[in-house]
């Protein structure tokens, strides 16, 4: 009777530790979205190591292969998903900078479901492709980082900023106006960088060069700096028309920040197929 | 890339986007010779457009000195090594530019600073060329020299950082060239900084964005010159505009000294961006390193501006510098005086080309004192 339970033991105990793995991203249902990577509910989930390509399409193109695969699991509570993405990365990579790049990683869907699929890279005219888009910079100050000089570069020494001298009151709206002269990107509403409440920010593409924002409240994330790299959960509404036990398809990419990639020096997969599994 | 010409350089060249010239072409001319690195640009620009947050190390105007002096750090040299040793044949450049070297998978050939290769701007000011031996002062002219180099965005007939950009996000106004990055557009991926060759775009890590000098074209807009301009105390700068080589008209200041006089060269023309920022050299610095910044021009052009003094044209334009904030699109020499004209013709600005002297003898016989320089 005990070496039976010990074999059971020894069994869930593997079972725990070598996930289950599979072909394709597979959206298993729950009834809460985890959004944690350390959410116990990803345990259930089957595993997809999806191997990475450097995007060597358009210039600037990526030479050298950095992130060779991501590990990817995904969830659905049945109006949006959850994929958690895992990939090595010796470096953490979240103070922007001059040639400072940071860590990211971004989850790709066509807009239609359809046989005709958009080009893998960034979708077509005509074809657009929906991006979730993670960045470690924003995970950091949605943790808590300031957004100062300081905050970056922490002996900086700074003696003035005219908009945060008398008679400014500090905090007020004249004072606010006037530091948005000197901040043209966050005056036009392009917040790259600055406060936030989500680190992903949600983007639709028609090929490359044409990423846009289109902003929606369903997109969540968060990332966490781990021993052997990120593991980073983006969370988003269901595709339009992905039915249980329908599929659609997916595509990532993963940039490593200490690695200079940015933009269009990226590793990226392919398109795999999604399943929003019933059961 | 498509196929365009490069006035510059003599010949047709490689680049990313057709060849597209503006309506007018913003322009300017900067007399080395008389700059004194007061840094009084610099300021002027510094609190007009970079005084925010994240902007703290940007520069957009800058005063280095050369040889040693750079901004960020060996920004030129890197270049110039990576690019390595290129041919002038007379005034065809035989060499190739940054965007015909191109390594495979970029656009264009450059090198991206770290922020500690922006943390010394002074660096190497007022450092002479050469070793200031005992007694050296006593010789004419100088075995040292060295002279101060102030530079802002070079506003490009083909920029690099343009070329660069994925996503477009940097363009030239159609109605004066003025190359802008769009802040609504742009995505802070870096390669424009990466990609231009006198290190004039920056990367604002508080806004995410990169960020570059606007050549002040709100006031452009209103027929003025910009702040690092109007501000000069050395009056070394004369914003206006520039035709093509083969309109070239006498009467536009730029023209005249780049076109016809070519008095006025760009700086670093060999890496095919054709800048329009134009600069009399220093007349007293080596012709070969002159010719290393400024093309196989260097030479004749010191020795054109040597010969002012005899030229009331070229002495009178030369007056016009720095006398008056607004541009100055025509001008006119009627003996010991010029005149700076706008475009339909109205006076901007009249200026005598050499002032009175007065002479007090040195014994003042009605107090019946010698008079001296000091109390």
């Amino acid at each position: 009777m005990k070496r039976t339970i010990l074999l059971c033991l020894l069994c869930m105990a593997a079972c725990s530790r070598a996930p289950r793995t599979a072909n394709e991203v597979i959206a298993i249902p729950v009834r809460g979205l985890p959004v944690s990577p350390a959410d116990p509910a990803w345990e259930d989930a089957p595993e997809l190591a999806a191997a990475m390509i450097p995007q060597d399409l358009v210039e600037p193109r990526l030479l050298e292969p950095s992130t060779l695969s991501v590990r990817v699991r995904a969830a659905s509570d049945g109006a949006a998903m959850a994929l958690r993405l895992e990939w090595d990365d010796p470096n953490k990579d979240d103070v922007p900078g001059p040639s400072r790049m940071v860590d990211a990683c971004a989850v790709q869907i066509p807009v239609k479901i359809e046989p005709d699929l958009p080009d893998p890279q960034m979708g077509r005219e005509g074809k657009p492709v929906q991006v979730t888009y993670w960045r470690a910079d924003w995970q950091a100050t949605v943790d808590g980082r300031g957004d100062t000089l300081r905050d970056l570069y922490p002996n900086a020494s700074i003696d003035h900023y005219p908009f945060e001298a008398r008679p400014l009151e500090p905090g007020s709206e004249v004072q606010r106006e006037m530091a948005l002269r000197y901040a043209p990107a966050h005056r036009l509403g392009n917040l790259r960088s600055g406060p936030r409440d989500v680190p992903v920010e949600e983007l639709v593409a028609s090929g490359p060069g044409t990423l846009a924002p289109s902003p929606s409240p369903d997109a969540r994330g968060k990332g966490v700096f781990g021993k052997s790299g990120w593991s980073v959960v983006i969370s988003r509404k269901l595709p339009a028309g992905l039915e249980p036990d329908r599929r659609t398809y997916v595509a990532f990419a993963v940039w490593q920040g200490s690695r200079q990639e940015v933009g269009a020096r990226k590793m990226r997969t392919g398109w795999i197929p999604l399943l929003r599994r019933a059961r | 890339m498509a196929r365009v010409y490069n006035w510059q350089l003599g010949r047709e060249m490689s680049f990313w986007y057709p060849e597209a010239r503006p309506q007018r072409q913003f322009a300017a001319v900067f007399d080395v010779n008389k700059c004194i690195a007061c840094q009084t640009c610099t300021l002027a620009c510094k609190t007009t457009w970079t005084s925010g947050k994240g902007q703290e190390y940007m520069l957009w105007n800058n005063v280095e000195t050369k040889p040693y002096g750079s901004y960020p750090l060996a920004y030129d040299l890197r270049l110039l090594d990576m690019l390595d040793a290129q041919e002038w044949n007379g005034g065809r450049y035989e060499g190739r530019t940054i965007f015909e070297a191109a390594p495979a998978g970029e656009r264009v050939l450059g090198w991206r600073p770290e922020d500690q290769d922006y943390a010394f701007p002074n660096t190497g000011e007022d450092d002479c060329a050469g070793q200031v031996d005992r007694g050296s002062f006593m010789s004419l002219p100088h075995a040292g020299w060295f002279f101060y180099l102030a530079r802002i965005c070079n506003h490009c007939t083909y920029p690099a950082c343009l070329a660069a950009c994925p996503r477009g996000s940097i363009y030239r106004r159609a109605e004066d060239g003025i190359v802008l990055v769009d802040q609504a557009r742009c995505r802070g991926y870096q390669e424009c900084v990466k990609a231009c060759p006198y290190k004039k775009v920056f990367f604002n890590p508080l806004t995410g964005t990169s960020e570059k000098c606007i050549a002040c074209f709100p006031k452009i807009e209103q027929g003025m010159q910009p702040q690092c301009f109007a501000n000069c105390i050395g009056k070394i700068r004369l914003a206006g505009w520039l035709s093509r080589p083969e309109q070239a008209r006498a009467d536009n200041p730029i023209d005249y000294l780049v076109h016809i006089r070519k008095i006025a060269l760009p700086l670093f023309p060999q890496f095919g961006l054709e800048p329009n920022v134009y600069y009399i050299p220093p007349v007293h610095s080596p012709e070969a390193f002159n010719r290393q910044l400024f093309g196989p021009g260097a030479g004749e052009a010191v020795r054109a501006y040597r010969s002012a003094p005899g030229d009331p044209d070229l002495a009178g334009l030369l007056c016009l510098f720095g006398c008056t904030e607004m541009m100055v699109t025509r001008f006119r020499r009627r003996g010991d005086t010029v005149t700076g004209l706008a475009a339909d013709g109205a006076e901007v600005v009249r200026v005598p080309m050499s002032e009175p002297v007065y002479v007090r003898p040195a014994f003042d016989s009605k107090q019946g004192l010698w008079r001296r320089n000091c109390p």
